[in-house]
């Protein structure tokens, strides 16, 4: 009797002691400096600490509320996801139907799909914004020497395009990412289900809709929350892309609160940028994470 | 059953691999052209004259640019080894200990892990400036095992729930503790998803952005995506060197998921699949 109980004590103490310094690092990195910016954020101080740290209250929610680079700042965040996870999904589903046929070569074509999403966000943003040079850029040179184009398109700095061009390099490099998590949710589907609808003679578009969507619900919903986390936190694409021009056309949240801290030296104006930010996203992946739990 | 050859299929194929492909290509055919013809209008599909010149001349007139992925290198290397010892020991301790609130703690580390990078920056800038961690490793290293830890903790807890429990259950009854059936036992037994993690965990280091732009002020500290992004700040941007840097930071990545493919895409959907 003695025996177990040392036995269920140590275990626990054991399992305490094992996850602790985990818990102490994201405390760190992760939780203590959210806690720090909302206390920056209702002050007035300097980076350094040599001016003293002075409550103001709400003065910097105040001038953020006014702002009207901050919303468009939002928008421009919005605006990014709604366009790019739509056109990720499907291409994603596309892929992944795709990569689930059985052809000669798909171990490389895997691999080539793969690719993209494997390079870092601000190389391919360098990439793209190369490509895309009016001057001397690939995409141009297509455009104006088969005739699609009579003169040099803008694609980065005129307001109308450069958001679509941005979105096509998110597009490029994270459907594949898309495509790899719905894979994996079809080749667990049994594949006498497509056997049994064959035999009810369903097309393949109904097999699709009726047996395919339904099982692959699960998978969709992950990798959507998945992407739709990191297109709300886009900072380096616009970044090395656009630098959030022309006249803030893709200027996301991220880059704005950036700018604020580290461009205009604002600092606790900054931090008040970074809470707002914050507590939009939190809210969304609380909606998420409450609608995985629910999944099944 | 039918063997019809499936021309469509192929074609789509092909068409989604050069989609994939052609960024990287025309980056690696651009690096090799000389200045004139990197600025040649029309542009050169294939360079002419196709020249080493740009790589010799990283090596010898920009080794800051080689400085910068050997600081990927250590900073990777680091924030790899330590995030898989410490969340290792976590995701064990979650996964296999029964601790009461194992399940509590998943779902918090899980929201945590949604948290955007640049709400830390302003916090994390000035404890770092004031613990003198600004342009060290250290400093990065550790701001990397705190952003990529949740992600370990979920992709391993996830392993060890696919291992056995009777070989620890008996080394436990021979009166091992905890810390060495961990390490000679759990440890060897789960070494393909502590490899498929770390790769990724590597990956996701190498190319993380703001985080190594704000912590590494110093241009000699600088990761490769951060330096080669701020290098043309200083005069025209300069692509035959930028085309070159980036080639040469790329090709870790590449090479890493052109080999262990199986791997990472068996880690990133059982690490999603939870």
């Amino acid at each position: 009797m003695n025996r177990t109980m040392n036995l269920e004590q140590r275990t626990a103490l054991t399992g305490i002691g094992f996850v602790t310094p985990t818990v102490i690092v994201i405390a760190l990195i992760l939780i203590y400096p959210i806690i720090q910016s909302v206390v920056l954020s209702f002050g007035q101080s300097s980076i350094d600490g040599s001016e003293p740290y002075r409550f103001v209250g709400l003065r910097h929610y105040a001038t953020l509320m006014g702002d009207g680079r901050f919303w468009n700042a939002l928008a421009v965040t919005f605006t990014f996801t709604a366009l790019s996870i739509p056109l990720e999904l499907a291409l994603g589903i596309g892929l992944a139907l795709l990569m689930n046929e059985s052809f000669r070569g798909k171990g490389l074509a895997r691999l080539a799909v793969l690719f993209p999403w494997a390079l870092p966000t601000a190389l391919n943003a360098l990439i793209w914004r190369w490509m895309y040079n009016s001057d001397y850029g690939l995409f141009n040179a297509v455009a104006l020497q088969s005739g699609l184009a009579d003169r040099p398109i803008n694609f980065l700095g005129d307001t109308s395009l450069a958001m679509a061009s941005m979105v096509v390099v998110a597009v490029w490099k994270t459907s594949s990412f898309m495509a790899l998590i719905i894979l994996a949710g079809l080749q667990s589907i049994p594949r006498d289900l497509f056997e049994a609808g064959r035999m009810d003679g369903m097309t393949k578009w109904q097999e699709f809709t009726q047996i395919t969507l339904p099982l692959l619900k699960g998978p969709i919903l992950v990798a959507l929350i998945i992407r739709s986390m990191d297109a709300l936190r886009t900072f380096e694409l616009p970044f090395n892309l656009t630098d959030g021009g022309p006249v803030n056309a893709t200027e996301s949240l991220s880059l704005y609160a950036y700018k604020a801290i580290f461009d205009f030296l604002d600092f606790n104006f900054g931090a008040a940028v970074v809470v707002v930010q914050f507590l939009v996203i939190f809210a969304m992946s609380l909606i998420y994470v409450f609608a995985l739990r629910n999944k099944d | 059953m039918q063997k019809r050859p499936r021309y469509g299929l192929y074609a789509i194929v092909a068409l989604s691999v050069l989609i994939s492909f052609f960024p990287i290509v025309w980056l690696i055919l651009t690096s090799f052209k000389n200045t004139a013809g990197i600025y040649a209008w029309p542009p050169q599909y294939w360079p002419d004259p196709f020249t080493f010149e740009n790589y010799v001349s990283i090596f010898t007139n920009s080794p800051e640019l080689l400085r910068y992925i050997l600081n990927s290198f250590i900073v990777g290397v680091g924030a790899t080894a330590v995030t898989l010892l410490l969340g290792g020991m976590a995701a064990y301790a979650l996964s296999r200990l029964g601790l009461r609130f194992a399940g509590v703690l998943m779902v918090a580390i899980l929201a945590v892990s949604m948290f955007p990078p640049v709400s830390l920056l302003p916090s994390l800038f000035q404890n770092f400036l004031n613990f003198g961690l600004l342009n060290t490793y250290t400093g990065l290293v550790l701001a990397h095992a705190g952003l990529f830890l949740p992600f370990t903790v979920w992709m391993l807890a996830s392993y060890f729930a696919t291992l056995p429990v009777e070989i620890e259950e008996a080394a436990r009854m021979d009166g091992m503790g905890f810390l060495r059936i961990f390490l000679t036992i759990v440890l060897p037994l789960s070494w393909p998803g502590f490899v498929a993690t770390g790769l990724i965990v590597f990956i996701f280091s190498w190319n993380e952005f703001p985080l190594a732009l704000v912590l590494m002020t110093q241009n000699a500290m600088r990761t490769a995506p951060v330096g080669i992004s701020l290098y043309p700040g200083e005069y025209a941007f300069p692509w035959e060197t930028i085309s070159t840097a980036t080639v040469l930071a790329i090709i870790p990545v590449l090479v890493i998921t052109a080999i262990f493919q199986k791997q990472i895409v068996g880690g990133l959907t059982a690490g999603a699949g939870k």
